[in-house]
């Protein structure tokens, strides 16, 4: 690549302007008791895409609020019938292989969906799924690496990530990635160093196992714990939660540079991501602080601050002039979907 | 609501794109008798068509779709409004905008969070009952009480003159009891040496009475009045009602709080499961009320679900395992609850 231009992904949204959306739709949803939540939803992402650029160039949300409700209303209508015929003795065990191999095909239609709804500079993302690869590294790679204690499974992550890059396109060029495993590994070995030391010190110093005991007793006879149990028992979540916290953190830093920095576009347009593990966790830590001790009220200003850094440290290194791509007819192209739903706030980690 | 009504003639300057096409082109719109003209940074006329302006978000760029594909968008929002007309949904932006009437929005989204809790789950539970067959709930109490043999139950040590003496007092019960909805009453005895002295309902209509249970309160009265307690789950359907309760609270605050992030999604969700299990405590002191009138009903003193409450709180947890009455002071006020009812009523055995 010669000279390649750098563009900083730009993000120019506010908690000031972003809140009125936020508790607007909520109080929307609260009112038509969920059902308007879809239109929030579509109302969120336009908002969050577009407000980030690159090059000047805004990103573009086209999905309608009626198209996710009929999808909501499937998936919830689906989940019932799963939950009903699951409860029977042998019918159950086929309904969950099912799902098994129901999976892989749901898993593409949310990319292709997420891919083709997406805009960046007027043209749309696309995905060219396979039911055979999407079943082999969301089913059968995770499942093989059981039996290796999940030693393997970051060659499973690898495969996943590597399987999404590698089927999204923009417009008619193709993404590409290509990666070792061993950043993979030092994500994983990171953070579960850290989730295995957090959570053995928390249990060590607050007694965990004996309130676990005494609550599951409690479910098991249908009676109600007291108060204090409960008391414990809640502090001791809370406390737990911010411990192991910064795992996931750790863990979607990592994997975020390691995932940007093998991707790259056709046209030798690379990326880059260079966020800081230690900055992430304090973002997210203290982003979850506030919004507990806000009754929830920070949420709109933790989400902006996590975005707003996370653009800060992503990068677009263009060989040569952006104007260039181009696109099919409109129908045969979709959206980066996931792998740009990333930008979009907590999810830190790249597609599913 | 534009400062400077703008002649129509004078072009909107932003940016087009083509159809297909990721070019980024400085443009200009003129809009004349419903004709939208875009023009290319030389004058040149890049497309003629139909205007359609999508709604404006935040602070977000005024998009304008023109026919063929081609897309606008300014940040002149004024000079937009004077040439499209102010968009559709533009109330919608005005009571997003961040002004201290959102307080009041805050303050009625506390309010409708409380609401949907006090009522609007009661009516999802509600329809969630109606709506599930009598065969998934025996299926449920089937899986149950495998499950409960193969993890931690053995057949009872009973023998069988004492088992067919409380099977007795079963049948007096359930003869008195409301019709079960899901399937007739069952008596189940087990050795469960773990729950020690206990008994309980699964929602089909399915009791299970400890071994330990039959041996520490081999009274008729007790045994008859904790079998009232049991059947009156049953028929109240408490535990199809705590199970569509949590179900309910995991989809409400999926759906409304939608993308709050993970962190507070889990503490919603462990919240929720908490605060469900305070409220099977109604349930409790509602058992015990149907119980002590179907006991009565039977032959059987009512009283005796008090005395079996005052003995649960005498005793102590001893030292084989956490056992529920152990940490469960509310025995002795369930008791008082219990005398005062059974006084109010006048109801004896008789
Ligand atoms: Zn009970």
């Amino acid at each position: 690549m010669q000279n390649p231009t750098i563009h900083k992904v730009e993000f120019s949204g506010n908690a000031r302007s972003y809140f009125g959306i936020w508790i607007v739709n909520i109080l929307l949803s609260i009112v038509t008791l969920g059902i308007y939540s879809a239109w929030a939803k579509v109302r969120t992402r336009r908002y969050m895409y577009q407000h980030t650029a690159i090059d000047g160039r805004r990103f573009d949300y086209h999905a309608t609020g009626m198209q996710i409700f009929i999808g909501r209303l499937i998936v919830v209508a689906g989940f019932i019938v799963f939950s009903i015929v699951s409860a029977i003795p042998i019918i159950g065990l086929v309904a969950i292989f099912g799902l098994l191999f129901l999976a892989p095909w749901l898993i593409n239609r949310g990319m292709l969906f997420n891919a083709r709804v997406t805009s960046w500079s007027g043209l749309r993302f696309g995905f060219d799924g396979s039911y055979w690869r999407a079943f082999r590294v969301y089913i059968l790679y995770p499942f093989l690496s059981l039996f290796t204690l999940y030693l393997a499974i970051p060659f499973a992550i690898r495969a996943q990530h590597s399987y999404s890059v590698n089927s999204h396109r923009f417009g008619t060029a193709k993404f590409h990635f290509e990666s070792s495993v061993k950043p993979f590994y030092v994500a994983f070995l990171l953070a579960i160093g850290w989730m295995a030391l957090a959570g053995l010190l928390m249990f060590l110093v607050l007694g965990g196992g004996e309130i676990f005991a005494e609550i599951a007793m409690a479910e098991r006879t249908g009676r109600a714990p007291d108060d204090a149990l409960m008391l414990r028992m809640g502090i001791f979540y809370v406390l737990l939660i911010l411990a192991v916290l910064p795992a996931g953190f750790i863990y979607q830093a990592f994997l975020r540079n390691a995932v940007y920095g093998a991707t790259s576009l056709a046209g030798g347009h690379e990326f880059r991501s260079d966020v800081k593990p230690m900055q992430l966790v304090w973002i997210g830590v203290s982003n979850a602080v506030a919004i507990i001790c806000s009754l929830g009220m920070l949420l709109p200003w933790a989400h902006i601050r996590m975005m707003r850094y996370l653009s800060d440290h992503t990068f677009i290194l263009a060989n040569g002039s952006l104007d260039d791509f181009t696109g099919q007819q409109e129908e045969s192209v979709g959206a980066i979907g996931d792998a740009y739903a990333d930008l979009e706030g907590f999810d830190v980690g790249l597609p599913v | 609501m534009s400062g400077f009504p703008s002649d129509p003639g004078t072009p909107v300057p932003g940016h087009a794109y083509g159809p297909g096409s990721s070019r980024r082109i400085a443009a200009s719109l003129r809009v004349a008798d419903d004709q939208a003209t875009l023009f290319g940074p030389q004058g040149e006329r890049l497309v003629v068509g139909h205007a359609r302006r999508r709604d404006r978000i935040g602070a977000g760029p005024s998009l304008i779709d023109i026919d063929d594909g081609w897309r606008f968008e300014t940040d002149a929002h004024e000079m937009i409004d004077t040439l499209l007309g102010h968009e559709q949904k533009a109330g919608l932006m005005e009571y997003e905008r961040f002004h201290p009437r959102l307080v009041l929005v805050v303050l009625a989204c506390f309010a409708g969070v409380f609401l949907i809790w006090r009522f609007g789950l009661g009516v999802l539970v509600a329809i969630g009952i109606a709506l599930t067959p009598a065969p998934f709930v025996s299926a449920i109490d089937r899986g149950n009480i495998a499950a409960i043999d193969r993890v931690f139950a053995q057949p009872s040590r009973l023998d069988a003159d004492r088992r067919a003496e409380v099977r007795a007092i079963f049948d007096d019960l359930a003869q008195a009891a409301p019709e079960p909805p899901y399937g007739d009453y069952q008596l189940h005895f087990r050795h469960i040496p773990r729950l020690g002295a206990n008994a309980f309902a699964l929602p089909g209509g399915n009791i299970v009475m400890t071994d330990a249970f039959v041996r520490q309160f081999g009274d008729d009265d007790i045994i008859a009045a904790v079998l009232g307690h049991e059947m009156a789950h049953v028929t109240e359907k408490h535990s199809l009602q705590q199970l569509y309760r949590s179900l309910s609270i995991y989809l409400l605050i999926a759906l409304i709080a939608g993308d709050v992030g993970p962190v507070a999604e889990d503490i919603l969700l462990e919240g929720g499961a908490l605060m469900s299990l305070a409220y099977s405590r109604e349930h409790e002191s509602e058992a015990d009320a149907i119980g002590i009138r179907v006991a009565a009903r039977a032959g059987y003193d009512p009283a005796a679900l008090a005395v079996f409450f005052r003995r649960l709180d005498g005793m102590t947890g001893g030292g084989d395992g956490p056992q529920w009455y152990s940490t469960h002071p509310a025995s002795r006020d369930r008791a008082a609850e219990i005398r005062r009812q059974i006084e109010e009523l006048g109801l004896s055995a008789d």
